[in-house]
């Protein structure tokens, strides 16, 4: 018996264990293939975006005028300059000059300073500002970055969890009462999202701040903040509910009308139609074949909601002069502060890398027709 | 049934708007403090400002107000902020196009000079030779003077709230004063007149070789003489319609005009930054800032500047103009001050602005004003040339009308844009707003801080020193306007040999006069300042150390050691500066610890003697807004001399390590390192020097306040002036000052400056004059309905005009009792009028304010 089951123990195991190399291999191959592609995709990216800051190497003789216009206006304009003799002042002019385009790195290459961003955001070492300064006084966009990161995942964080939940619990809603007075009423009103936040900011600033006084203009907190944590806290949510608003209105009807009419398209697919004709309860179909097909996509959006908190909203945020990471990057590009630009470009680079990378792990969990690298 | 609905629709909508309505807040009925000229046909100062109640006598000390929050809040939403309550004021400038929007919602504003603009012309003559530049032909360049109509635009783009400019001056203000006259006589002559341009434009491109095609349009060569025009789209965005309007009139005369619609970073690199010959371009909207009244007291660089091939800006298209062989000399001399009187400079001046229009490189179009609205209870003092956040007796005044103390709340466009540190910190305008609050000194005098500038002259008033001296070599046009100093002239200034004229980064020791210039040394101008006898003990930082000569001392050292190699704060982009200033600077000489007396010596020197005394104080030696303790800098210095933080950014770059905020941030914690450091051995800085002056006993007293200081308020910002930093919140972007009670002056210390003491002018006479006949008309001149007082009236100017425009006669009329004057037009100048309308323009010419007053006339002149 057990000389004719040890060639049939054997036998069974060979199989097991092979088929977990052949699996092992094949994720290893999938990983590594994945990840070159990548770290290849977010080269060619932060390679672009540095190019496309610098406009080509324009950016050079765009900040060669400012410096010279910004030191000869100061100089100019200083009275204990105005009495010194021409000359010595026009050396002065030079020489300022000079050190400024120095500073900026402006006597190096434009090649050589795009591989020296690139290398640099590749490592995340992201280096000093040009022109912007941290609150606080770094000029370090390390620290700029994450100066300004608490007040936009705050104001992200809440405007886009609420609407992504809300938007998917209304939206499954509506898809059960397809043809009501709500859904028409959505249905209707998904085009105001045609309108961006800033605009509904706008109108929500008059309204509440200018007309009702009960709200405040702008800005994070009242000034002075208050000492006291909870007062702190409660100023901040009245400071908070404005941009939040914006945020949520331009896109609260588009969104239940995106997700009403994928779990409508999902509802019409003839297994569902067969669960239905089986019998089955309707919470078991709505939860096991309807919900469960549709997890995937809408862990996509989850996901890349979570990062797209990173990149902050750019205009609203200036609205409300909420110091948050899009009022920045703002700045940044007005100011052409190409360090600040490629520093936040190459965080979200690598954020949204890795979430692709993880996303395809997460299909193979939540569905089992997907197979990692099959 | 469907009527019906829309009906009840409708009312639904009126009831809902006239419910807004009633929610709208009640506008005020106060009028505005200041009124916008509308343009220089109508007289500044007509509107008197609104009636302000008389400051009471107070024995408050410091600031008027007990605390101050200032915060950063949007421009666009200022006015409807003050009008919810949320701030009392909005410091920063606003453009002159919500001029109408701040009178409707009944505020109160300053009025100050913005900006000044104007269309700037290629010169060259193209390397390309088969296109033409009009604009290499001095006639037609001169010609877009009478094409232009200032006052249009004026009207059009700026809601009437700036001012029309033609000359390199500034309208309305001081030089403008000065040259009353010239300049009233140069705009008549350059008047609006299409046809006159279009005559000259007309008569020259032919000479050019252009001709004039079928379709009306200038050809040369075959191909039409197209304009290439660089229009700033960016800024306030008054560039723009202005650059249309240019064009249009352009293409009225017959050229072609190529529109370009760029910002700043795209225009400025083709205008400035391309060889003109070139011709990428042909007209550009230029714009330039201001800085303070001051500095505009006297504007005769203003030639050299902008028109010249020798222009301190040393780039196209300056470079590429070549004038008039004159207008080149006297630009030349007036930039270098080659005049040995007043009246010869003043001469030199008039001429050369009827030459700068002749040469037109520039065709200056307007003056903007600019505007800051407060809440009709508040008090606001702001320089009339850059406004509030400018003026360093604006936080003096600053107040609730209505009361002493309370917390004002202002609204600013930044905060913190850079660090603060008075070395080679922030200079942003709304950072050295608050730092100002902070400080005894102001820094944009001549010399130094003590002195308190005035806001509507641009001259300086005694705050800190009990006497002052000026002495300087015959010859230089320097002229005294107030009775505060004595001022001689002496054939040669010589520098004592004990005076100090540079620094030993080694020895720690200053350098004498006689050891670096053994065969002795001169200078043009020698100031002395004597200060109080009781300065030590009334005058206290806000740590509550008091103020000693070593503060003083400090500063000197400050102003040389890091240009020096061998110091450890060597700083090469300070160096620059220190170097340069060097050339001119003589020499520093401490006579007397008590009372303080200190002497300087200087080459460089301003034509209002007040502006040349240098009442040295424990500021910024680089031009910055903030006062140094010396043990605050003794604390930075060892912090930057370890290598952790650095006073400038660019020495921060190079060793990238972070710059030095002396209010938050990563330094804080460096400099309380380096605080307890000096505490702990109880450091005396530069100690071969400034031990002579600073005892231990002084050093520990120094470190313990700065360090409780710090305790108390989480920051080293640490001042004289009237108001002390409590609070810092840079991500929050916001502050808090407080009132000073140790400062040693009343609140009502500069209650003179409260507001401008515009004249108010009326013109009465006869309505028709006969050829040949003498005429008298009368003038009358008041203040808030009170008659000006003939002490404070420097002159009072007439111009005639002809029924053309042109000027017939100028002079000035006679006094007659306060508040009046006289014009008596004698037989001679009435035989020159021809028959016809005539009009008489009078310009008064206040001293307590830099814009003058004008109003006219118009009367029938017959045979």
């Amino acid at each position: 018996m057990t000389i004719a089951v040890q060639p049939a123990s054997e036998n069974s195991v060979a199989p097991k264990v092979s088929a977990r190399a052949s699996t092992f291999l094949r994720v290893s191959r999938y990983v590594v293939v994945r990840v070159l592609t990548l770290f290849v995709t977010v080269v060619i990216g932060i390679y672009l975006t540095i190019v496309i800051a610098n406009m080509g190497g324009f950016v050079d003789t765009i900040m060669k005028g400012e410096i010279r216009d910004r030191v000869t206006q100061t100089i100019i304009n200083n009275p204990s300059y105005q009495s010194m003799e021409p000359e010595v002042r026009q050396q002065l002019i030079q020489d300022t000059i000079a050190a400024e385009e120095e500073r900026r790195g402006l006597n190096v290459p434009i090649a050589v300073r795009n591989v020296r961003y690139l290398s640099n955001a590749l490592t995340l070492n992201l280096g000093r500002a040009h022109n912007m300064t941290s609150d606080s006084g770094s000029k370090q966009v390390r620290l700029i970055l994450l100066e300004r990161l608490p007040a936009t995942l705050l104001l992200m964080g809440i405007s886009q969890l609420f609407l992504f939940f809300s938007s998917i619990l209304l939206a499954l809603n509506l898809s059960r009462h397809y043809g009501n007075f709500w859904d028409k009423l959505v249905v209707t009103l998904s085009p105001t999202s045609a309108v961006p936040p800033w605009f509904y900011g706008i109108f929500l600033i008059l309204i509440f701040a200018a007309l009702l006084k009960v709200l405040p203009f702008g800005g994070m907190v009242d000034s002075p903040p208050p000492s006291n944590p909870l007062d702190y806290s409660l100023s901040l949510l009245k400071h908070l509910a404005l941009p939040t608003l914006s945020l949520v209105l331009s896109s609260f009807f588009l969104s239940i009308y995106n997700y009403r009419t994928f779990f409508l398209i999902y509802s019409s697919e003839d297994y569902v139609d067969m669960a239905k004709a089986k019998g089955l309860p309707s919470r078991d179909v709505e939860r096991k074949y309807i919900l469960r097909p549709t997890l995937p996509n809408i862990i996509t959006n989850f996901a890349l909601l979570i990062i797209s908190l990173w990149t902050g909203a750019t205009i609203t945020e200036t609205v409300f002069l909420w110091p948050g990471l899009g009022r920045t990057l703002f700045q940044a590009i007005g100011l052409y502060d190409i360090p600040i630009i490629v520093g936040s470009t190459i965080i979200y680079a690598y954020l949204l890398a890795m979430t692709v990378f993880l996303l395809d792990f997460m299909y193979s969990l939540v569905d089992p027709r997907v197979k990692v690298g099959g | 049934m469907k009527t019906t609905k829309l009906h009840c629709l409708l009312s639904l909508l009126v009831a809902f708007s006239m419910v807004l309505a009633a929610c709208a807040p009640q506008q005020a009925t106060e009028t505005p403090t200041q009124a916008p000229a509308a343009g220089t046909d109508e007289p500044a100062a007509t509107a008197a400002p609104a009636e302000e109640p008389a400051a009471p006598a107070t024995t408050r000390h410091g600031g008027w107000l007990d605390e101050i929050v200032v915060s950063v809040v949007d421009g666009d939403s200022a006015i409807s902020q003050i009008q919810a309550g949320a701030i009392d004021f909005f410091s920063f400038n606003l453009a002159s196009d919500v001029y109408p929007e701040i009178q409707a919602a009944g505020l109160s504003t300053t009025q100050s000079l913005g900006g000044y603009y104007g269309i700037s012309l290629n010169p060259a003559v193209f390397t390309d030779t088969s296109v033409l530049n009009p604009f290499s032909n001095r006639k037609i360049r001169e010609s877009l003077n009478w094409l232009l109509d200032r006052n249009y635009l004026n009207q059009e783009i700026y809601a009437g709230g700036s001012l029309p400019r033609l000359l390199p001056i500034t309208t309305e203000l001081v030089e403008y004063t000065n040259l009353i006259d010239t300049a009233r006589a140069l705009e008549s002559k350059y008047a609006y007149n299409p046809e006159r341009a279009k005559a000259v434009i007309d008569a020259e491109m032919p000479a050019m070789g252009a001709e004039l095609g079928p379709d009306g349009k200038w050809q040369f060569n075959g191909a039409p003489v197209t304009l290439i025009f660089l229009i700033r789209s960016d800024g306030d965005g008054t560039r723009q319609p202005m650059g249309d309007y240019v064009s249009n009139q352009l293409e009225s005369v017959g050229f072609t005009v190529d529109r370009q619609y760029k910002t700043a970073s795209e225009a400025f690199p083709i205008w400035q930054g391309t060889v003109a010959a070139d011709g990428q371009w042909h007209l550009y909207t230029a714009g330039y800032g201001v800085s303070g009244l001051g500095s505009l007291r006297d504007e005769s660089g203003n030639i050299q500047q902008s028109y010249l091939n020798t222009s301190i800006q040393a780039s196209e298209p300056f470079i590429s103009n070549v004038s008039d062989p004159e207008f080149q000399k006297l630009g030349d001399d007036l930039a270098q001050g080659n005049y040995d009187s007043k009246e010869e400079r003043d001469a030199m001046m008039a001429r050369a602005l009827e030459l700068s229009l002749e040469d037109s490189l520039f065709v200056w179009l307007i003056d903007q004003k600019t505007y800051a609205p407060y809440a009709n209870n508040v008090q606001v003092t702001f320089d009339l040339a850059t406004g509030p956040e400018s003026t360093n007796v604006g936080p003096y005044n600053l107040r609730f009308k209505d009361r002493e103390g309370g917390t004002l709340r202002i609204g600013t466009n930044d905060l913190f844009t850079e660090p603060w540190n008075p070395v080679a910190g922030s200079n942003w305008i709304w950072d050295a707003h608050v730092m100002r609050a902070t400080t005894m000194g102001t820094s944009n005098i001549g010399g130094g801080g003590g002195l308190m500038a005035d806001p509507y002259t641009g001259l300086a008033y005694p705050q800190r020193i009990a006497s002052a001296e000026l002495v300087y070599k015959e010859g230089l046009p320097i002229n005294q306007n107030l009775d505060w100093l004595t001022v001689t002239a002496v054939p040669q200034v010589d520098v004592p040999a004990d005076a100090w004229i540079d620094w030993d980064a080694t020895e720690q020791r200053f350098i004498t006069v006689g050891e670096k210039y053994p065969d002795g040394l001169t200078a043009n101008v020698k100031s002395v300042v004597v200060y109080p006898d009781d300065l030590f003990e009334t005058v206290k930082w806000h740590d509550g150390s008091p103020i000693s000569v070593g503060d003083f001392v400090m500063n000197f050292i400050q102003g040389f050691d890091p240009a020096k190699p061998e110091s450890a704060l060597y700083d090469e982009s300070l160096a620059l500066s220190i170097n340069a200033g060097l050339v001119a600077f003589k020499g520093y000489r401490i006579t007397s610890t008590d009372p303080l007396t200190i002497e300087s010596y200087t080459d460089a020197y301003l034509s209002d003697a007040e502006l040349n005394i240098a009442p040295l104080w424990p500021q910024s030696a680089f031009g910055l807004t903030g006062e140094n303790s010396w043990q605050m800098l003794a604390v930075g210095n060892l912090a930057e001399a370890a290598g952790e933080v650095t006073y400038s950014e660019d020495k921060a770059a190079l060793l990238e390590v972070e710059q030095m905020s002396w209010v938050g941030g990563p330094s804080l914690e460096v400099l309380a390192k380096y605080l307890d450091q000096a505490a702990a051995e109880s450091y005396i800085p530069f100690a071969p020097t400034m031990s002579q002056y600073v005892t231990k006993e002084e050093a520990d007293l120094r470190y313990a306040n700065l360090k409780k200081w710090y305790e108390d308020h989480g920051h080293f910002w640490v001042g004289t002036g009237p108001y002390y930093l409590d609070q810092v919140f840079t991500t929050e972007k916001s502050l808090v000052l407080k009132n000073f009670a140790d400062f040693p002056d009343l609140a009502d210390r500069w209650a003179q400056f409260s507001e401008p003491k515009k004249a108010t002018t009326l013109l009465d006479g006869p309505g028709q004059v006969k050829s040949g006949e003498e005429a008298v008309f009368d003038v009358t001149i008041n203040f808030k309905d009170q008659p000006y007082l003939l002490s404070d009236i420097a002159r009072v100017k007439y111009i005639l005009y002809d029924a053309t425009g042109a000027v017939v006669s100028v002079g000035d009329a006679t006094p007659v009792a306060d508040g009046e004057y006289q014009v008596t037009l004698s037989a001679e100048e009435t035989a020159k009028l021809p028959t016809g309308s005539a009009r008489l323009e009078v310009a008064v010419v206040p001293i307590p304010v830099a814009i003058p007053s004008f109003t006219s006339f118009d009367f029938v002149a017959v045979p």
